[in-house]
């Protein structure tokens, strides 16, 4: 009773509605005009105003009491709203669904049904809001606009139980009941909006389409991720015969290189991938996922090669186009996953790669190179444009300046590899044990020993290897000394303690501190064997199997020492020994090292162990 | 000993809005002798100290949130809330202009003159100075060539970084270099975001390491802080070391203190950071971060020249302290020593200077501690080996200034003294300088002066600490007694809510009489309190009585009105009794408004004896605000058992003064005299409780009977009345709670003249009657019962009374099985016709009643009460 208005103010009213719309179409302009302005910071200021204008519109909607009249022209207001606030805000938030909720409550609240609401959460308002607008067929295309927002904000947080419930309802004429929420998406047809309706920034059917693209991407990079290859296979093209904008298609074939390339069809991945190329500007997945091809097809110089071009690409500074006003299928995409097969890193980290891989593959010389590029991209960059390898699976910074170490006494350039470890000591100078205080403390008796990371004894140790190089046997001798005496006082026990780098638990396995402590005798003793001493070779070789019983190496490196020495009884227990184990199925050598202390293992392998293993098969079998 | 007391020196005054500035968004900073201020409200400005005048004045479009100075470069960067970071060109071209009006005026009385509206012409910021348009930024920083902001996100911090934009220049697209989010928080309550300001921002503070190639303060921010070299290994890592990276900590608002290696960030479009590995968590104050800084706390070496602090420190606003410094522990190990105090707070804002002093603003004045270790000149062998370690407790020296809202160490310090920049929430600009001579040198020995402060410093510490520790233990033993009683309270309600059935262990028993109070007799209520439960009522249970005063049956217009009286039971042990008397009435104006309900509970106040136990009596916390009370119990809380309820009717509260029964000489309430007088001149009937006597006179009394079957009385008096005529037993049930019932039996009355409370006289009679039209198997014997009053009134609450009690009898012998007579339908329905029809016109004369004037009304009225008499003519009958 209260709400009948006056005959007199009908005319008023229309002119009031009026006045709505035409801001309403106003302010939608104006968001275009910002679209259009090719200057992000007067383009920024337009959208922020306009949506700002939204927002106030919306309020002198809302303080009406709801009729059927105005809520076409509400859900339109909330519609752009909600778009171009999603937009601005790379996401859609918490308050975004509240406004949402808000509109269907106005809608209810026409018919008298307010008191059903909210029982079954947001999904119980839609389901009596849809079931009350078949009364109200006006306001079925901006109920439908609503759902798509509803839908894409669902999307967005994976709340896909509630949206295929949505979906069900809204397609319910066309098809009954379906799970397949493609088939939903692809069935579900947004009634057209009339001809005066008010302006929309983006209409519902844009809208569907962009949410079938989104849905299907991502459904196929999860079905890739988990396994279920043939389904993630169609899914992605699904993906990629939808709306698709070009950078997005880039990522689509990208990933349908991956999961043809782990369904084994090397070749139809490659043709993918150089589709990939062709679309757009951003090259770097589809290059790293070339190298991956190329590695698992052991074509190693065109795998190096992709991930030079890696490099290169990831060094181009890529400028983002400029974004559309609108709900599109970028916003929808989830976060960014370090783990997605789609990622492909900084540029630092493709540089890290391309080391490795060199260095894996034995270019030592391309490897060092690289390795000193990257050093010099991460120290004297002034803009922090460059990130070190994600921690987890990739190297520390420390381990880094090891493994370029490596890399150069690999390539033969002992004394440059000196000057990285120095510069790595320098720098971490401070955080090492004070060494006055020390020798006092081991005076004083005291039991613990100074923690020292790992990096520090095997920095040590290459140095050792540098001097060998550079044939000063003497140094060697002293820096394998050193990296011993640092390796045996630490304790794993101590493991927690000292200024711990990111990364440090990761890379300090027992198996590393021991194969780091073996490497280092071995290394010692050869010294000694070259400086003529056998005896004290002898312990450290000695030392070296006690410590690690099943490495060979230096099993093999200590049968020739005792033969050296002739002590026949001791060689062939040891030799027995040895060749029982040898029957015995390897260990499980798979265990992985770091980089650098693989590459230092390979050094001082035995060269000479098949001759060395017939020679004294004959010789053992003579004396019997 | 000297004052430690700094001079003040008064700057210049600003706007400031009502109520004072507020903490957290005035900045001030200071660069030579100009002073960049921002009082928390649209405007930044400029001031020049040496000529004591305002140079510029910028406003923005909203609140300024931060303030960062490149001093080499001129530039000022300007946070502006909901808007973006702006940046302002501070190049002399665009101020000389205003200088020159400046110096066209009277400089005379410049110094005030900055209060109310500033004489320097405001300048509007271009909107295209802005050069980070973003809504959500909340903090920033210059580091460098970038830029470090932090914008709240729907459910996260975001730190992003960005290429330093310069003023003019229109920022390129690609600004951004990287960008990651700290970890999940819960941001400030209120789903729309935008609508409210912050109460606390996220502070931010750049740290770089030792060898890091920018000359501090060039193109750094004034916040920025170089550490020593092991101190930013312990805190950031081996990798943030070789890298030499800068990083940026970060305080926020809910006290978490985390930091970010700035060259590991990524774009999210090239890389996402992973939180996890980029955002290292270092602490968490559980209050808001209010100032992250660093400091020295060695003296010294002689060759440095840049200052490497060797101490972080972080201040939350309620007043914890966080120190961290590096160390070494015996064997030699790198291990951060960190240390926590608590100083008074809350911390409106604080500041570090060169050497080893926090100065912090509280209400009640700004505060220095002093972080350097004070030497323990004990034992040598500790001080050349380990650095000095951070001192177990701080000691906070007044200073004396009050609320200060923004502080700034000014760089242009005499030797060895400091200078604060300060704002007081007053919207005043003072420099406070700090003598040097006060200040004992770092590396001078302890002089006895210097001791005899220290000791009296650490005996009004233990004063605190001891005042403090009584004060918990007090709050302690308030809450264990607290629970005592909660306990008793539980066990009582257990009594008495399980013993629904039979007699309960704590009982009230209602009971009237009259009594002669003050010249006047007065129907008393007495109410009898036993407790015969084994728990013992104590402190804090009440007795609460309610008396209704129902007259709505009588009184049309008002409704009931009830009086709660509540009566303390202080100590009931279990057998106790108390009994408390209450007078029901006649009141002043003679009136006792009949029936009375009296109803008792018992009433336990949590409020009383709970609610001091939990509203914290610390005076060393701030008081408590609306949030942090702990539970807020509203001033009615308790536990309410009720116990028993009473009718008192008119049948009670009558009066025989005919049978001699006690307390009944004084017939009807003493009156004025000139009362009396006035009462005799009015018009009768204008008044119900007019002169009874007149009324008395001149209109017939109004009476009422009921017929009541003698089987059902006989049945239901049962032999309790053996030996007596029916008509006698049954008044003497009538008045079985009045006085006059052993009297009447005695006396083996059948009828009774009684005095109502008002003095009008009640008749009550009963005889025997037959009634024969109803039954078909022949006449029924009845008792007619009949009341007879001049009084209408009167009549009305007998009748009600008896009706009352009749009925009653009636459920309880309907409940016994015994069944009424055959009875003539035929009868009944006519009855209940003729009733209907009487009742349709009563409601029709009252619906006219209520329209008509006082004229018509009382024939109106007349014509109701001839109505009412017939729908009494037949009289009720009860079979």
């Amino acid at each position: 009773m209260a709400h009948q208005t006056p005959l007199g103010s009908s005319a008023s009213h229309v002119s009031c509605l009026d006045l709505w719309r035409e801001k309403n179409d106003q302010l939608v302009r104006q968001a275009k005009v910002a679209q259009d302005s090719s200057l992000p910071m007067r383009r920024q200021q337009l959208a922020q105003d306009a949506l700002e204008g939204l927002r106030g519109l919306l309020c002198s909607l809302r303080g009406l009491p709801a009729t059927v009249s105005v809520l076409p022209l509400e859900l339109t207001v909330l519609c752009n709203f909600i778009t171009l606030r999603a937009n601005l805000a790379q996401g859609f938030t918490e308050d975004l669904a509240q406004d949402i909720q808000q509109g269907l409550e106005r809608v209810l609240e026409t018919q008298g049904q307010l008191e059903a609401r909210l029982e079954h959460g947001l999904w119980g308002l839609w389901d009596s809001t849809l079931r009350v607008s078949s009364l109200l067929p006006e306001l079925l295309p901006a109920l439908h606009h609503l759902a798509g927002l509803q839908a894409a904000l669902w999307l967005t947080t994976n709340r896909l139980g509630d949206l295929t419930l949505l979906l069900q309802t809204l397609t319910v004429s066309q098809s009954r009941a379906s799970e397949d929420m493609l088939l939903l998406l692809k069935t579900w047809r947004p009634p057209a909006e009339e001809s005066g309706a008010p302006l929309t920034l983006q209409d519902a059917r844009g809208l569907r389409d962009v949410l079938l693209t989104a849905f299907a991407y991502r459904q196929g990079l999860q079905e890739l991720i988990t396994g279920s290859l043939p389904k993630a296979l169609s899914s992605l093209h699904e993906a990629a015969s939808g709306l698709c904008p070009r950078s997005l298609l880039v990522q689509v074939y990208t990933a349908l290189g991956t999961c043809l390339r782990k369904m084994g069809s090397p070749q139809r991945a490659l043709l993918y991938l150089v589709a990939a190329l062709k679309e757009g500007s951003t090259w770097g997945p589809p290059l790293l996922e070339a190298s991956r091809l190329y590695q698992q097809l052991g074509n190693i110089a065109a795998e190096i090669e992709s991930l030079e071009l890696l490099v290169e690409a990831l060094s181009i500074t890529c400028i983002p186009e400029a974004r559309q006003l609108l709900i599109e299928v970028e916003l929808l995409l989830p976060q960014p996953d370090p783990a997605s097969p789609l990622h492909c890193g900084t540029q630092s980290q493709a540089k890290y790669l391309l080391a490795s891989r060199c260095l894996q593959t034995g270019r030592a010389a391309d490897a060092a190179e690289h390795y000193l590029d990257l050093l010099a991209l991460l120290l004297d960059g002034s803009e922090p444009k460059f990130s070190p390898p994600p921690c987890p699976p990739g190297p520390c910074v420390p381990e880094l300046f090891l493994e370029a170490a490596a890399a150069l006494i690999q390539a033969g350039r002992a004394q440059d590899a000196l000057t990285v470890c120095e510069e790595l000591l320098s720098r971490t100078s401070f955080l090492l044990p004070k060494r006055p205080r020390l020798w006092e403390d081991a005076r004083r008796r005291t039991k613990e020993s100074p923690h020292c990371s790992h990096w520090v004894s095997a920095t040590h140790l290459l140095q050792g290897q540098a001097w060998v190089q550079l044939g000063a046997q003497k140094e060697a001798i002293s820096e394998y000394s050193r990296c011993l005496e640092l390796l045996f006082r630490a304790t794993p026990k101590d493991k927690e303690q000292g200024p711990a780098s990111s990364c440090e638990q990761g890379c300090t396995s027992d198996m590393a501190l021991q194969q780091l402590q073996t490497a280092a005798l071995i290394s010692r003793g050869l010294e000694w064997v070259a400086l003529g001493q056998d005896t004290k070779a002898l312990q450290d070789f000695l030392l070296s199997v006690q410590m690690c019983p099943g490495n060979q190496d230096a099993s093999y490196h200590l049968l020739q020492t005792l033969r050296r020495l002739d002590r026949r009884d001791e060689a062939t227990a040891l030799w027995q020994r040895l060749e029982a184990q040898t029957e015995l199925p390897q260990e499980n050598t798979a265990w992985s090292l770091p980089l650098y202390l693989e590459t230092c293992l390979g050094w001082i392998r035995p060269p000479d162990r098949e001759t060395l293993c017939e020679e004294f098969q004959t010789s053992e079998t003579c004396d019997l | 000993m000297s004052d430690p007391r700094p001079r003040v020196e008064y700057l210049a005054g600003f706007c400031c809005p009502l109520g004072g500035v507020a903490a957290g968004k005035p900045r001030v900073l200071c660069h030579g002798a100009e002073i960049f201020l921002s009082t928390g409200g649209e405007m930044v400005y400029v001031y020049d100290r040496e000529g004591r005048l305002l140079i510029a004045v910028y406003k923005f479009p909203g609140q300024v949130w931060h303030l960062e100075l490149l001093a080499l470069r001129k530039v000022l960067y300007v946070l502006c809330a909901r808007s973006g970071i702006y940046c302002l060109s501070l190049d002399q071209t665009t101020r000389s202009v205003s200088r020159d009006e400046e110096d066209g005026g009277d400089d005379q009385d410049r110094e005030d003159g900055q209060v109310g509206e500033p004489p320097v012409p405001v300048i509007p910021v271009d909107p295209d100075s802005c050069v980070l348009p973003d809504a959500s930024l909340h903090a920033f920083t210059v580091l460098d060539d970038t830029l470090v902001t932090l914008a709240l996100g729907p459910t996260q911090w975001k730190m992003q970084l960005f290429e330093r934009p310069s003023p003019g220049e229109d920022p390129r697209p690609g600004g951004q270099i990287g960008e990651v989010e700290l970890s999940t928080c819960t941001p400030p309550v209120g789903s729309q975001g935008e609508s409210a300001a912050p109460r606390f921002l996220p502070v931010l503070c750049c740290a770089s390491p030792p060898g890091s190639r920018t000359p501090l303060g060039h193109s750094r921010s004034s916040e920025g802080v170089m550490l020593e070299g092991a101190l930013f290994g312990l805190l950031f890592g081996a990798d943030a070391a070789l890298l030499e990276s800068p990083v940026v900590l970060c305080g926020l608002p809910d006290g978490q203190l985390c930091c970010v290696i700035i060259k590991t960030l990524v774009t999210s479009m090239s890389a996402p950071g992973d939180p996890k590995a980029l955002v290292k968590i270092l602490h968490h104050l559980e209050e808001p971060v209010v100032f992250i800084g660093a400091l020295r706390t060695e003296p010294l070496a002689e060759d440095m020249e840049d200052v490497h602090c060797d101490c972080l420190v972080a201040l939350g606003h309620h007043g914890r302290t966080l120190a961290i410094k590096a160390s070494w522990d015996e064997a030699g190990h790198l291990v951060p020593e960190l240390r926590e105090y608590s100083i008074p707070g809350p911390v409106l804002c604080a500041a570090c200077d060169r050497s080893s002093h926090v100065y912090h603003s509280t209400s009640a004045g700004l505060r220095v501690v002093d972080l350097a270790q004070e030497g323990s000149p004990l034992d040598p062998t500790e001080r050349d080996g380990a650095p000095g370690s951070l001192p177990p407790l701080l000691y906070p020296d007044n200073l004396g200034v009050g609320s200060l809202v923004t502080l700034c160490v000014s760089s242009s310090a005499p030797e060895g003294g400091a200078e604060l920049l300060a704002l007081s929430a007053k919207g005043r600009l003072m420099i406070c300088h700090l003598d040097p001579h006060n200040e004992a040198p770092q590396s001078s020995r302890v002089t006895s002066a210097k001791a005899g402060k220290k000791i009296k410093q650490l005996l009004s510490g233990i004063g605190t600490v001891s005042e403090r520790v009584s004060s918990l233990k007090k709050a302690v033993d308030q809450r264990d007694k607290a629970l005592t009683c909660l306990n008793e309270v539980m066990n009582v309600s257990c009594a008495l809510l399980s013993s629904r059935e039979g007699p309960r262990p704590i009982s009230c028993t209602i009971s009237t009489t009259w009594s002669h109070l003050q010249l006047q007799d007065v129907l008393v209520a007495t109410c009898l309190l036993e407790n015969s439960s084994g728990f013992s009522l104590d402190r804090g249970w009440a007795l609460c009585i309610q008396v209704l005063r129902s007259s709505r049956a009588l009184d049309l217009d008002s409704a009931g009105s009830a009086v709660t009286y509540t009566i303390p039971v202080d100590q009931l042990g279990p057998g106790g009794q108390r009994e408390v008397t209450l007078p029901l009435g006649p009141g002043e104006d003679g009136a006792l408004d009949l029936p009375v309900t009296v109803s008792c509970a018992l009433f336990y106040s949590l409020r009383e004896v709970v609610g001091r136990a939990l509203t914290p009596q610390d005076p060393f916390k701030d008081p408590p605000s609306a949030e942090c009370t702990p539970i807020v119990l509203p001033e009615q809380d308790g536990v309410c058992l009720p116990l028993s309820e009473h009718t008192v009717d008119m049948l009670q509260g009558l009066r025989f003064p005919s049978l001699g029964v006690p307390h009944t000489q004084a017939l009807g309430p003493a009156r004025d005299p000139i009362h009396t007088f006035l009462g005799t001149c009015r018009v009768p009937g204008s008044q119900p409780a007019g002169p009874e006597s007149l009324r008395a006179k001149y209109l017939p009394p109004s009476v009422a009977t009921i017929k009541v079957s003698a089987e059902l009385l006989r049945a239901a008096l049962g032999d309790s009345h053996a030996g007596v005529s029916l008509g006698c037993a049954t008044l003497q049930w009538l008045l079985a709670e009045n006085a006059a019932a052993d009297i009447i039996k005695a006396q083996a009355l059948s009828s009774v003249q009684g005095v109502a409370p008002d003095g009008t006289d009640v008749h009550l009679i009963i005889r025997e009657a037959t009634v024969t039209d109803l039954c078909p198997a022949g006449p029924i014997q009845a008792m007619e019962i009949q009341v007879e009053s001049s009084s209408l009134a009167n009549m009305c609450r007998a009748h009600h009374a008896i009706v009352g009690r009749l009925q009653r009898l009636v459920v309880e012998q309907a409940a016994r099985g015994s069944s009424p007579p055959d009875l003539r339908l035929q009868y009944l329905h006519q009855m209940q016709a003729n009733h209907e029809t009487l009742l349709r016109e009563v409601q029709t004369l009252r619906d006219r009643l209520c329209t008509e004037d006082e004229a018509s009304s009382c024939a109106t009225a007349q014509r109701l009460l001839q109505v009412y008499r017939r729908l009494r003519s037949p009289s009720l009958l009860l079979l």
